[in-house]
């Protein structure tokens, strides 16, 4: 035990008198003194249920939450009536600025991941994977690609853990919302570990380069460059990655698998990108260290780019080892890295850094990439 | 009755299907995005399809991509459309090649135009809604235009 509080309740003389009196059935309704207004909550539609957009009224709407909380530093909902003075334990929350986590449309984003969560178990069709045969060669570039795909999957629930409970309780959805995140990324290693293992080949090598590209995100100095880093550059490139282990998937077991994840990917792109979006309108101050954290995190992404992966990738793309499927293969994944480039400047743009397309370490990479396809 | 594509009543009949499968589609979860399917050739036609909550809420013809507020839109010749609902009327969901990822993706077989990449990622937020919508069309009598 590492926190002793300043009172022990359990000895606590007015509490024990305050219980007595209680179990006599004197009840002193204290707890109904500040007792607010009621509030209207309307479900906007009766097919979703209760939305947080429909409760988002009054005094519990975000909206009328400053941009710098200071009142409330414990674990109180936002709209929870505060015991006067400093009675509420102080949890030492760092993001207490609206704009250190809150994106555009966060409440939406939840609903989604809630209503659109899925079972690695039950919804991919393993039992179909008995009715195709996969070449040797095929299933052993497959195994190496979920490796390093369980790798990624495990700093994309990390990161979010660690910054959760930094996080003020105001932003209750931001809060969830990543927890939503942590558990699709426990979902989507699972997916990888179960697909590697199901044709008996199983994990093959631990990415080097990879791994250090990742522990970059971990290692990011706070939430918002964590979060433009694993979200909108990490997650924008392996949401391509995932699109083109679709495209080249040998089977259609594979292929469901990566649709589902897809889903998830694109989710936490889209809660990235506006949040990026939310700290450049209301912070733009943070744009000189946005930018200055984004040049190195994007030589940091490289990383991924290692050469166990993209062999496997080039074997997958090329469906085989012949000189004439290496060769396939070789372009299919010089155009599937252009793009993954090429949406993360699209998507930086939107945000409201359109500079990334200048200053950025990539285009000269995608340049090299480039010239290397040209030159098969 | 054969239904012809393109046609409204094609991707209506696609919508009708999509409320009659409610279980399979509430699995799935919500989908929340007004996408367009443009036909293109000789005689292009263009269709904006709204999806809210478990549904295809509303079917139509339109005039030019102005006309809603789209998300994406997917852009193929009439002759890969038809590839795709052929393969996908071989055993209940498209072949490898067919999938409207793999379609997509990479070259410039099917484009995906946008201009919000907000509006783009939707495609890969609701993507298995979207695939299991197209896949209705697995037993559907259909006449090409």
């Amino acid at each position: 035990m590492s926190y002793y509080g300043s009172t022990d309740y359990s000895y606590n003389s007015d509490f024990n008198l305050r219980v007595r009196d209680m179990k006599k059935g004197n009840l002193d309704f204290g707890w109904l003194d500040d007792a607010r207004d009621k509030v209207e909550v309307r479900r906007q539609d009766p097919r979703r249920g209760l939305m947080l957009q429909d409760i988002e009224v009054g005094d519990y709407a975000i909206e009328n939450t400053p941009e710098v909380v200071r009142e409330n530093r414990g674990l109180a909902p936002r709209g929870a009536i505060l015991a006067e003075g400093s009675d509420q334990p102080d949890l030492g929350p760092t993001l207490n600025k609206k704009s250190d986590v809150w994106g555009y449309r966060v409440q939406s984003y939840w609903e989604e991941a809630m209503s659109r969560q899925w079972n690695v178990t039950t919804d991919v069709p393993w039992q179909d994977m008995d009715k195709y045969e996969i070449p040797e060669e095929i299933e052993f570039a497959f195994c190496q690609l979920c490796t390093l795909l369980s790798e990624v999957e495990m700093i994309a629930t990390d990161l979010p853990s660690k910054w959760s409970h930094h996080m003020n309780s105001q932003f209750q959805e931001v809060k969830g919302f990543i927890a939503t995140q942590c558990i699709d990324e426990a979902r989507h290693a699972e997916v990888f570990r179960k697909r590697a293992l199901a044709n008996g080949v199983g994990l093959l090598r631990a990415s080097v380069r990879g791994e250090h590209a990742l522990k970059g995100i971990l290692e990011a100095d706070s939430y918002s460059e964590g979060s433009v880093f694993l979200h909108v550059l990490g997650e924008g490139f392996i949401l391509t990655l995932f699109r083109s282990s679709e495209f080249i998937s040998p089977t259609p077991v594979e292929q469901r698998m990566f649709q589902l994840v897809m889903q998830d990917e694109a989710r936490h792109v889209s809660y990235g990108l506006q949040h990026l979006k939310y700290l450049m309108d209301e912070c733009p101050e943070a744009r000189p260290q946005i930018n200055g954290f984004l040049d190195e995190a994007e030589r940091h992404l490289t990383g991924l780019f290692n050469p166990d992966q993209l062999e496997s990738m080039i074997v997958l793309g090329g469906k085989g080892t012949s000189p004439e499927c290496i060769k396939r293969g070789v372009e299919t994944v010089g155009a599937f890295q252009g793009k993954q480039i090429q949406e993360y400047f699209h998507r930086a743009e939107r945000a409201g850094l359109p500079e990334r397309r200048e200053r950025s370490p990539l285009l000269e990479l995608q340049q090299r990439m480039l010239t290397a396809i040209q030159a098969v | 009755m054969a239904i012809k594509f393109p046609s409204v009543e094609f991707f209506q009949e696609l919508a009708n299907r999509m409320q009659g499968n409610a279980a399979e589609f509430e699995k799935l979860g919500f989908c929340d995005t007004v996408m367009a399917v443009k036909v293109d050739g000789g005689d292009p036609h263009l269709y904006g399809l709204t999806f809210s909550c478990f549904d295809c809420t509303d079917v139509r013809e339109l005039g030019g991509a102005d006309e809603l507020e789209l998300d994406f839109t997917l852009v193929a010749p009439l002759a890969l459309w038809r590839e795709m609902f052929e393969s996908i009327q071989k055993s209940g969901i498209p072949e490898p090649a067919y999938t409207l990822n793999s379609l997509s993706h990479v070259g410039d077989r099917m484009a995906v135009v946008y201009d919000d990449p907000e509006g783009h990622d939707k495609f890969y937020r609701f993507m298995a809604t979207i695939q299991a919508f197209v896949n209705q069309a697995s037993d559907l009598d259909i006449e090409w235009a």
